[in-house]
């Protein structure tokens, strides 16, 4: 098991340097020159002497794999410079920001699960039933459904049309609610049908039909036999989703003028405020890494052939 | 047993369900009660975040909220008059170089302290010493020295004479002023401020990032005191929540440039529950037509594509009547606005003549014109996000191709669109110039100034070199009446080239619930409404 998770720490590491990598040759590629850019934000003319000064001072005069090295090496202390729109040093710009996306992203992934298992394991019992179909149908909506005119409906309808719920904003937990809801739909749809197909193979396996005839109750070969086993392909997908959520909360924020880390990362989209937009994709980055680092060790725990593959491999 | 298993799931989702609705209910009546008392509030919003309280910095600083903060030395008033705001008079040397203001005495800063000379000076020390990142005011540029000649008595030099100071001291930023306990031990501001103190109407109560800001009315304010107590700006990116949280009454007026999207406005306007408006003229939207470029350095043909569109017909249709056609390139209530303009009129018979004396004809069984075997097509650059350039340019494709000119329309991002600008790399671009307080002087400024884009592509013009010097006697007069005569040839010049084509008036909007009265919208393009109205309890 020590030597399973060695490995799969070890392995972060290159997939690490090539997202960083990735980013900075995007960055790099793309038409915007990061002196020009400071010195819009700034209110600066740009010529071409002070340009040159610039780029000079961002160290763009050197060869791309000194800049590429320096960045890496920064980041690793945590250090992204500093935003060219406020000045501000941008980890601290991001450490401001980053408790309220944590919190909407926290509540979205347990509203998803608290909803998504009971209805992906009902559906599988009662296979086919009228629950089953509506489970579906809840399913192909929130699969399909774009994220910010679903965030737009819930606002018209339980907003301003019934006032329950604020419109936007943070601070007490009924704000907290319709952007969860928008964001965890996607999520719902995905999981339950994942839970549901997964709990019907089990259902399938010789072990159920033993239990069933030793004459175990149902519903403990329901609880802790098939549903421990079912869950791991969602935990999968919980890690894999990651993506979906980050890119989630960018528009959810924007939709509920929620003020976290996504919403500032479109604004410095449109101000080129190229050390924000760095920082992101090195943390987005390091998210995926590590969701699915803790997922994968997760199932490990929860399903131990897992490991034993791991080792015989070898 | 698996009923009942859900049974308790049910019963549990209904108890989060009621918690959550209970939370929400109690919330609105919190909020309800704080509406109920004596304050009046009034609830706004803006897209961003309203940054720093420093009024010598720049973005991300919102104009909007630094101009309820700080005042200037004089303001910027309908039809380009400039009224004194904390200098109650001035006077301007014959050579026009020094200009010197008696400030008003019985000034406060909102902690107490006294607004005098001395203040004064430390301010513009303060921007002196970052003087390359303000340079763009114009005034800036030449300023030579200031002075605190006595208490109450302030004095600016500068190297040569320059008309606009005045203008350009009503500008929001960086020329207004901070209060002694604001400035940092080094007195440099551009590092940042202590706390935003200042003269005006309103003072930062509350603030959090992203989310609010709470102005509250400043009890030292020396002129006559907003209606309201309480201004909340609340940080709403998105237009169409903008709209959503209006209509829900979260907000009691939506104010700005582009803010909501016109057909959201148009929607607003007709439910009839609402009050809207639009504002004069803040800024004319033009064509600019690269005389660089080989077919448009021809007189002929730009002429023929002036007369080759329904301008009316466009600017009706795409903005919805959000914007007015403009026949000239300055809007009536700017100063030196030209009245005598004759519009160049839609008549297709006209645009076609144009092109046929230029020398393009339209060779048989073809539908684009050709000069010597080479085809008149054109590209029109234009920026992908903006609402009203896109279907703008789209009319144009169209109506161009009527009389015989292929028009290629390219999408760019706002930076790819504005580099290629500068860099002259344009046939046809959409423009607009600066607006209140900055023009009309900055729109002749780069007119004949390079490196903004305009000058470049005008460069072709015969009368260039005499249209530069032109703008730089206009800049530098002290004479009042030659400086009218200046103005006057510089438009007429560019409305006969037809390089610069008006297309419309761009217009703020406004939308405020009816227990709102008194608005009125502001004669500079950046400040504040907020001081005039009121709300109905």
């Amino acid at each position: 098991m020590g030597s399973y998770i060695g490995k799969r720490l070890l392995a972060v590491i290159p997939i690490f340097l090539f997202a960083t990598l990735l980013t900075f040759l995007l960055i790099h590629v793309s038409p915007v020159d990061p002196a020009e850019a400071y010195l819009t934000a700034a209110h600066i003319q740009p010529t071409d002497e002070l340009l040159a000064q610039k780029r000079h001072e961002f160290g763009l005069d050197r060869p791309l794999i000194v800049q590429y090295t320096q960045t890496l090496m920064k980041m690793c202390r945590l250090d992204f410079g500093t935003s060219y729109v406020s000045n501000e040093p941008v980890w601290q710009e991001v450490a401001l920001r980053m408790p309220a996306t944590i919190q909407l992203a926290f509540s979205s992934i347990c509203l998803a699960v608290f909803i998504s298992v009971p209805i992906g394991f009902l559906a599988a019992l009662y296979k086919n039933s009228v629950f089953d179909h509506l489970s579906r149908l809840l399913a192909y909506f929130g699969a399909s459904i774009p994220q910010f005119w679903l965030g737009y409906l819930l606002i018209y309808f339980f907003s301003v049309k019934l006032d329950l719920f604020p419109v936007q904003g943070r601070g007490s937990l009924a704000h907290l609610v319709l952007p969860s809801i928008t964001l965890a739909l996607g999520l719902i749809a995905i999981y339950s049908r994942l839970l549901r197909a997964s709990v019907l193979e089990q259902l399938q396996e010789p072990y159920v039909l033993y239990a069933r005839t030793r004459g175990i109750k149902e519903k403990l070969i329901m609880s802790k036999h098939v549903l421990k086993i079912a869950i791991s392909p969602m935990l999968t997908g919980l890690g894999m989703n990651m993506g979906k959520l980050l890119a989630g909360t960018i528009i959810v924020e924007e939709v509920f003028s929620w003020p976290g880390f996504g919403r500032y990362f479109i604004e410095a989209i449109f101000n080129r405020d190229i050390p924000v937009i760095q920082s992101y994709v090195f943390l987005a980055a390091c998210l995926f890494i590590v969701c699915n680092l803790i997922v994968d060790l997760l199932q490990m725990f929860m399903d131990p052939r897992i490991s034993w593959k791991g080792s015989t491999d070898h | 047993m698996i009923k009942s298993k859900m049974k308790i799931l049910l019963l549990m989702l209904l108890i989060l369900t009621t918690a959550l609705v209970g939370c929400s209910t109690k919330n609105t009546e919190e909020s309800g009660a704080d509406a109920g008392q004596t304050e009046k509030t009034i609830t706004v919003s803006w897209p961003r975040d309203i940054g720093t309280m420093n009024p010598h910095v720049y973005n991300p600083s919102q104009l909007i909220a630094q101009s309820m903060i700080y005042e200037p030395l004089v303001s910027y008033k309908d039809g380009g008059k400039v009224e004194p705001q904390l200098a109650e008079s001035w006077t301007i040397s014959e050579d026009g170089k020094e200009y010197t203001f008696s400030l008003r005495q019985n000034i406060k800063f909102s902690d107490g302290t006294a607004f005098n000379a001395t203040v004064a000076k430390k301010n513009f020390d303060a921007i002196m010493l970052n003087v390359e990142n303000h340079s763009w005011l114009g005034f800036i540029g030449v300023l030579d020295k200031t002075e605190a000649v006595d208490e109450y008595t302030f004095k600016l030099t500068l190297k040569q004479p320059y008309y606009p100071t005045l203008q350009e001291l009503t500008v929001i930023r960086p020329v207004r002023f901070l209060g002694e306990a604001g400035f940092p031990e080094d007195g440099d501001t551009s590092k940042g401020v202590k706390e935003p103190v200042g003269t005006g109407p309103w003072m930062l109560t509350d603030y959090k990032t992203d989310e609010y800001a709470e102005f509250t009315r400043n009890p030292n304010y020396w002129g006559e005191q907003p209606k309201v107590d309480k201004i909340v700006i609340k940080i709403i990116p998105d237009g169409e929540t903008r709209v959503l949280a209006f209509e829900k009454g979260e907000l009691d007026l939506i104010y700005g440039e582009g803010i909501i999207s016109m057909d959201a406005y148009k929607q607003l306007e007709a439910s009839g529950e609402y009050e809207t408006s639009l504002s004069e003229p803040i800024a004319t939207r033009q064509l600019v037509l690269n005389t660089t470029n080989e077919a448009l350095a021809d007189l002929k043909v730009r002429q023929a594509l002036q007369h080759g569109f329904n301008k009316q017909a466009m600017v009706e249709g795409v903005t919805s009547g959000l914007e007015e056609k403009a026949d000239s390139l300055l809007s009536q209530n700017f100063p030196y606005a030209q009245t005598d303009v004759i519009p160049a009129e839609y008549d297709v018979e006209k645009a076609k003549a144009y092109l046929d004396e230029a020398g393009w004809k339209l060779p048989d069984g073809k539908t684009v014109r050709e000069k010597d075997g080479k085809p008149l097509e054109l590209e029109l650059i234009y920026e992908k996000a903006e609402q009203v350039q896109k279907p703008m340019a789209e009319t144009l494709q169209a109506e161009w191709a009527a009389i015989g000119v292929k028009l290629n329309i390219t999408g760019l991002e706002l930076t790819e669109q504005v580099k290629r600008f500068r860099a002259n790399d344009f046939d046809l671009y959409f423009f607009s110039n600066y607006g209140a307080p900055y023009d009309p002087h900055s729109f002749i400024h780069i007119v004949a100034e390079k490196g903004f884009g305009i000058s470049d592509a005008l460069s072709k013009l015969p009368m260039k070199q005499e249209l530069d010097q032109q703008v730089q006697e206009a800049l530098l007069s002290v004479d009042e009446k030659k400086r009218e005569e200046l103005y006057g040839a510089i438009q007429t010049t560019l409305h006969e080239q037809a390089a610069l084509l008006p297309i419309s008036y761009i217009k703020k909007t406004v939308v405020y619930n009816k227990k709102i009265s008194g608005f009125e919208f502001p004669a500079n393009r950046d400040e504040n409404p907020f001081s005039s109205i009121d709300i109905e309890q």
